[in-house]
């Protein structure tokens, strides 16, 4: 028994965060993510390591992420967490445009730089709140336009095409098919057809294949991300219409470089997800040297087609 | 002759959805849309089929989509990073899953755990290592793990519809014909007295477990190669789907009375309701509010009958 408690106690030890409030006076800045889980955020906290690695003598960085995408509770708790921690700054990518507002808001009343990536938070709910916290991230919106331009110079005006959202409720979802609608109705195109996949491959590939035999038409499937472009991909393939529909996607995950390579997938949209939380913590970290406050920044999304 | 009837209602139902989704959508009775639902069901047959087995015995497996997702992570990285061919990964994907439905049935059997916080715990551990294993990349296999989800010689059929129909049938015949079969059912029904009566109680209940496991190797070989790739976020909700389906089949989520044909059935029902809603264009709050309330009134229909 005694054993085990004091392994207990070291484990307990172990979890223990680092002293906050150091004493080399290095800020801390917490990046607080959705799931790590996802090759997406996955990507953007490991940029975000490497940046503290090639910095560690500017600041202390703590990484921390939920299981679900859609948890917000947990993250919430993990905000909660990092003001306990007495980090100088927090970057978060919410989970939720709306739910994290009252949180942020307690975090910055405690004293702390907070910094929106990824998801922009509401604007009218920051306003009802009363906070202002500044977006450093990608538009989009714009970035999906791009992509459907690309696409809309493939096929003509009038020919149908359709839409595989992300989750519904997610801002940069509802930005994205925003996007892709408006390449598409400034060619003329037709949007027959516009469902979840919920930026799942195996979902998006039955929505797809319903999608196909109930449009026979459809020349095109915009997709919200890569994984359910590849999704889309097998769907269309077992239908035998490989090679007579075009296929975009975003997000350029390595895994749809041989589809882009032999054309199964038109194009997609970069947006540097490995830099996208070093942005938000390069803005914060300049915010906490010369004191000023931080504003908007817009960073760049550029279209890949090979 | 009352399972046959039960048989019927189940068939009526799905026949009345058809004949619905084909009034409202003249694209639905094609040849097109039938091989789409033939070739999505393979995965959800055969964890229904195993899961069956399980809730049958009275116990319950809820780490089957992370296992699921896990089993197709091993498929990714065998075929895409180490190169290795299709029997090696089918081998392994399937290796993989009896070992985690076997340790949960060991768990659950031997220390007297319900299965239901055993494979709980299991659901967030194999979720966990299917990240670790693809490093949370969704791997693209290609041409090499394709072959079982293509449809036969051009035809609309794929391999994997047909396995999994042949494992079904399988399965039924071992439930209802061999000693293994009724030792599930009694063992389910009441365990005091399956015992007393010389009936092993342990080993049936594992192999349950392992039963259901290895089902889920194989569905995950069967998603990866109709998708080409494998996607370690996959099967996120699936033991939902199964457990859904298995009790729509009129399988008791006591234990003691079930049938792997009337699971198959629920597996029909549950994917003819998803393809069709998708073709009608339902959005997205609508179709789980339709998918909720079809499981709802089939399983009432059920019971109402057996009353």
């Amino acid at each position: 028994m005694k054993k085990l408690l004091l392994i207990a106690a070291c484990l307990l030890a172990a979890c223990k965060p680092a002293d906050p409030s150091n004493a080399s006076g290095k800020p801390k800045v917490a990046l607080v993510m959705k799931s790590l889980a996802n090759e997406f955020f996955q990507t953007m906290a490991e940029g975000a390591k490497q940046h503290q690695a090639a910095h560690a003598t500017d600041y202390d960085l703590v990484v921390s992420g939920i299981k679900n995408e859609t948890d917000l509770v947990e993250q919430v708790a993990l905000v909660e967490q990092m003001v306990a921690q007495n980090v100088q700054a927090i970057v978060i990518a919410p989970a939720d445009s709306k739910a994290l507002v009252t949180v942020l808001k307690r975090a910055k009343d405690a004293g702390l730089l907070v910094i929106n990536i990824d998801n922009k938070l509401d604007a009218t709910t920051l306003q009802q709140a009363g906070l202002v916290v500044p977006f450093v991230g990608p538009d989009n919106r714009a970035g999906a336009k791009a992509v459907g331009e690309v696409l809309a110079k493939k096929i003509k005006a009038g020919d149908e095409v359709a839409i595989i959202e992300g989750v519904t409720t997610a801002f940069n979802a509802q930005q994205r098919k925003a996007g892709f609608e408006d390449a598409m109705n400034a060619a003329g195109i037709k949007i027959v057809s516009s469902q979840s996949g919920q930026w799942e491959m195996e979902k998006a590939n039955g929505v797809a294949a319903g999608i196909v035999a109930a449009h026979p038409n459809v020349k095109a499937l915009l997709c919200a991300n890569d994984n359910m472009a590849l999704g889309a991909a097998a769907a269309v393939q077992a239908a035998g219409k490989a090679g007579q529909m075009q296929i975009i996607g975003f997000d350029n995950i390595a895994a749809l470089k041989p589809l882009l390579a032999d054309g199964r997938v038109l194009a997609t949209a970069d947006q540097h997800g490995d830099q996208l939380a070093v942005f938000g913590i390069e803005a914060a970290l300049n915010a906490l040297k010369d004191k000023s406050a931080p504003v908007d920044q817009q960073t760049p999304v550029h279209v890949i087609t090979k | 002759m009352r399972r046959f009837s039960d048989f019927l209602i189940l068939f009526t139902v799905l026949v009345a959805m058809i004949g619905l989704f084909g009034l409202l959508r003249d694209t639905f009775w094609s040849v097109p849309t039938l091989g789409n639902i033939a070739n999505r069901i393979p995965a959800l047959a055969l964890v229904a089929t195993g899961m069956t087995v399980v809730m049958i015995t009275g116990g319950i497996d809820l780490s089957v989509g992370s296992v699921l997702g896990l089993c197709g992570a091993t498929v990714g990285v065998m075929m895409a990073d180490w190169q290795w061919g299709l029997p090696l990964a089918v081998l392994g994907s399937i290796g993989v899953g009896t070992a985690i439905g076997g340790t949960t049935g060991a768990l659950s059997v031997k220390l007297q755990l319900p299965s239901f916080i055993v494979s709980l715990g299991m659901l967030e551990m194999a979720r966990g290592l299917s990240f670790l294993t693809t490093n949370s990349q969704t791997k693209y296999i290609g041409a090499a793990v394709e072959t079982l989800g293509a449809p036969l010689g051009g035809w609309v059929i794929s391999p994997a519809f047909v396995i999994s129909l042949l494992i079904v049938v399988a399965g039924q015949v071992v439930l209802s014909q061999m000693a293994v079969g009724r030792y599930w059912i009694a063992i389910g029904a009441n365990r005091e007295a399956a015992l007393i009566s010389g009936v092993p109680v342990n080993r049936p209940r594992i192999l349950a477990h392992a039963l259901l496991g290895s089902l889920t190797g194989l569905a995950a070989v069967f998603n990866c190669s109709r998708l080409g790739s494998a996607d370690p976020n996959a099967g996120v909700g699936f033991e939902l789907s199964a457990i859904a389906a298995v009790v729509v089949g009129g399988t008791s989520l006591m234990g003691g009375y079930g049938s792997i044909m009337k699971s198959f059935m629920g597996v029909l029902i549950i994917a003819t309701l998803e393809a069709g809603l998708i073709q009608i264009g339902a959005s997205e709050p609508m179709k789980r509010v339709v998918t909720g309330a079809v499981i709802v009134a089939a399983v009432l229909a059920d019971t109402w009958r057996r009353k």
